[in-house]
């Protein structure tokens, strides 16, 4: 592709705009192609990542109410590295065993301990599911401003070009600006989706999580009562 | 992360390689040839003030009248106009109504014909009664003398043949009486043949009025009877005879002695030059060196707004202006119309507008047509 003149070319194909196009916005619509390939990463990521998570919640889900014991359950999910609701009743149950090897006392002590670790893993596993989610919000809101900027710098090296060339007809005109238009498509092009993706992915975090604290308390009641049912007799008997 | 930012990059390769390869150039815009207007500003005064020529020609530097129909030239012609001698346009049109003047006198000459056939008969009849005294030609005098005497006493001629016939008459004293009574019968009949004027013969008109000269010859008395006679006859004619009302001086009246306006022989051939239908003055105001005027003085007019009845008033502003544009003397403001109060302070600020105005620019070459202006003001136009 040879480099042409701003005004010596009526060439309006997509690449010879861009290879017309000054460095700033180049440099910009580079950017903003990168910005578009990160947003769709993300997206495709996201997607794949979230339905695994929707899948595991719903065997473990399964697999925890289906009457089987916990300790069974634990002995075969403790061995692997487990997600979601998995790595929660897994933190649960080694805070209940490592409290019960050692001979705890105080039932609300071994409560209270359980509840933090529970809380812990649940805020970890929350934002393993929200990350990048920011990145897209940050790409949904600023890309139409980067490409704004590079039309307005696309325009203005042109208008530079005008006053040069000493003419005024749109053939020398409407190369450089629909050079410079271009830059504001592409940002739009890396926007919306990013728009559209962010509040579908956060509205699916959230739910996943809530999801998750739900099954944290519910969790959290049933240990509440094994402790009462296990450490009460102890005690009466002592 | 990994596998997902590779398919991303892979899908985004896809779509700029489609849009590249599908996105060309787009079809340029089929924009047809608009035909330019000319469009030419032009003051007012190429209309008011515009010579005549053809109004297709081209714009040229000297204009040129519009050729005439017939494109003949006279050569040294030195009138305009159409016709093919170069006369001059006043001298054309008084030559035909002369012409036609001196036609009417003929007929006039013809009319006055029925008059003198009257003379005729009594003539004959004279002639008749003639035949006893004309065999002999001393005798007549004698004769003549007594009716001479007896119907006109006046006559002076009569009484110098008198004379020499009362020598000789004596002997002819017997012929007087069929002469006299003769003479006395062609008196009383007078009336008659002028009641019967068409009864003579047209012919015989013409050859009597000689034979009376040649009787008055003779006969001196017979010279007095004639000249009584045409006078009644025209008279008599003027009453009953239609033909005989005709009068050449009356014609001579109605005939049109209004100059005909062609005339002059000269035409151009040259080519006409861009121009109107007809040649109007140059030398008037055009309109908007009028209103370039009135304009003048309007912003110097200071009129009270909501003036009562302002807008019946008008104001007549005339002024003398020297070549400078400044008024010569006091400007003559008068104003009609709403009431006198209104009227009178009108017409005191006209005046102040006018006189603050000064000078006024107007075009120099045209100092003649503005050396006296008089503008009409409607005040209501100005509130």
């Amino acid at each position: 592709m040879e480099q042409v003149g701003l005004a010596a070319t009526s060439d309006v194909t997509l690449w010879s705009l861009f290879m017309q196009a000054g460095f700033v916005v180049k440099l910009v619509m580079l950017g903003l192609i990168g910005a578009s390939i990160w947003t769709w990463a993300i997206v495709v990521d996201k997607y794949v990542s979230f339905a695994r998570v929707r899948r595991q919640l719903d065997q473990f889900e399964q697999v925890f109410w289906s009457g089987q014991s916990l300790e069974e359950l634990y002995r075969t999910l403790s061995d692997r590295k487990s997600s979601g609701m998995a790595a929660i009743f897994v933190s649960a149950m080694r805070e209940w065993k490592k409290s019960f090897e050692r001979g705890a006392k105080s039932p609300i002590g071994l409560q209270m301990r359980i509840d933090k670790a529970m809380d812990v893993t649940l805020a970890r596993e929350a934002e393993t599911l929200e990350a990048r989610l920011g990145s897209l919000a940050t790409i949904g809101s600023s890309a139409p401003f980067i490409g704004l900027f590079g039309t307005v710098i696309g325009i203005m090296t042109s208008f530079q070009a005008i006053a040069g060339s000493k003419s005024t007809n749109l053939a020398v005109v409407a190369p450089g600006i629909a050079e410079a238009l271009l830059a504001t498509a592409i940002g739009l092009l890396a926007a919306i989706p990013a728009v559209i993706a962010y509040n579908k992915f956060s509205a699916d975090a959230g739910k996943i999580t809530s999801r998750l604290e739900g099954f944290t308390d519910e969790f959290s009641g049933i240990l509440s009562r094994q402790i009462d049912e296990r450490l009460t007799p102890r005690q009466a008997a002592e | 992360m990994k596998g997902s930012l590779v398919a991303s990059t892979v899908f985004h390769a896809l779509i700029i390689g489609f849009a590249v390869s599908s996105f060309t150039a787009p079809r340029t815009l089929e924009v047809t040839d608009m035909e330019a207007l000319p469009v030419d500003i032009v003051p007012v005064e190429s209309i008011t003030q515009i010579q005549r020529g053809d109004k297709k020609a081209p714009m040229a530097e000297k204009s040129a009248p519009t050729p005439t129909k017939r494109p003949d030239p006279v050569a040294d012609a030195e009138n305009v106009g159409e016709n093919d001698a170069d006369l001059k346009p006043v001298e054309a049109a008084k030559a035909s109504p002369r012409e036609v003047t001196s036609q009417a006198p003929p007929k006039a000459v013809e009319t006055p014909v029925p008059a003198p056939e009257p003379e005729p008969k009594p003539a004959q009849e004279v002639a008749k009664a003639e035949p006893a005294p004309e065999p002999d030609p001393v005798t007549p005098p004698k004769p003549a003398e007594k009716p001479a005497a007896e119907v006109e006493p006046a006559p002076e001629a009569k009484p110098e043949p008198a004379k020499p016939t009362e020598t000789a008459s004596p002997p002819a004293e017997t012929t007087p009486d069929p002469v006299a009574e003769a003479i006395e019968q062609a008196a009383p009949a007078e009336p008659d043949f002028t009641a019967l004027p068409t009864a003579g013969p047209v012919p015989a008109a013409r050859p009597k009025p000689e034979k009376p000269v040649e009787t008055a010859s003779a006969e001196p008395a017979r010279e007095t009877p004639k000249p009584a006679k045409p006078a009644k006859p025209a008279q008599a004619a003027g009453g009953s005879s239609k033909k005989s009302d005709f009068n050449a001086d009356e014609v001579a009246a109605l005939l049109n002695k209004q100059d005909s306006s062609g005339g002059g022989a000269k035409r151009s051939t040259e080519t006409a030059s861009l121009g109107g239908s007809k040649t109007t003055s140059g030398e008037t105001l055009s309109q908007s060196e009028m209103d370039a005027l009135r304009g003048q003085i309007q912003k110097f007019w200071n009129i009270i707004p909501g003036m009562a009845d302002g807008g019946d008033v008008r104001v007549i502003v005339k002024m003398r202006l020297d070549p400078s544009g400044n008024i010569i003397g006091d400007p003559e403001v008068s104003a009609t119309g709403g009431a006198a109060g209104t009227r009178g302070t009108l017409a005191g600020s006209a005046k102040r507008a006018v006189l603050r105005a000064q000078p006024y620019q107007l075009p120099a070459e045209k100092y003649d047509t503005w050396s006296e202006v008089v503008v009409n003001f409607d005040p209501s136009q100005m509130f």
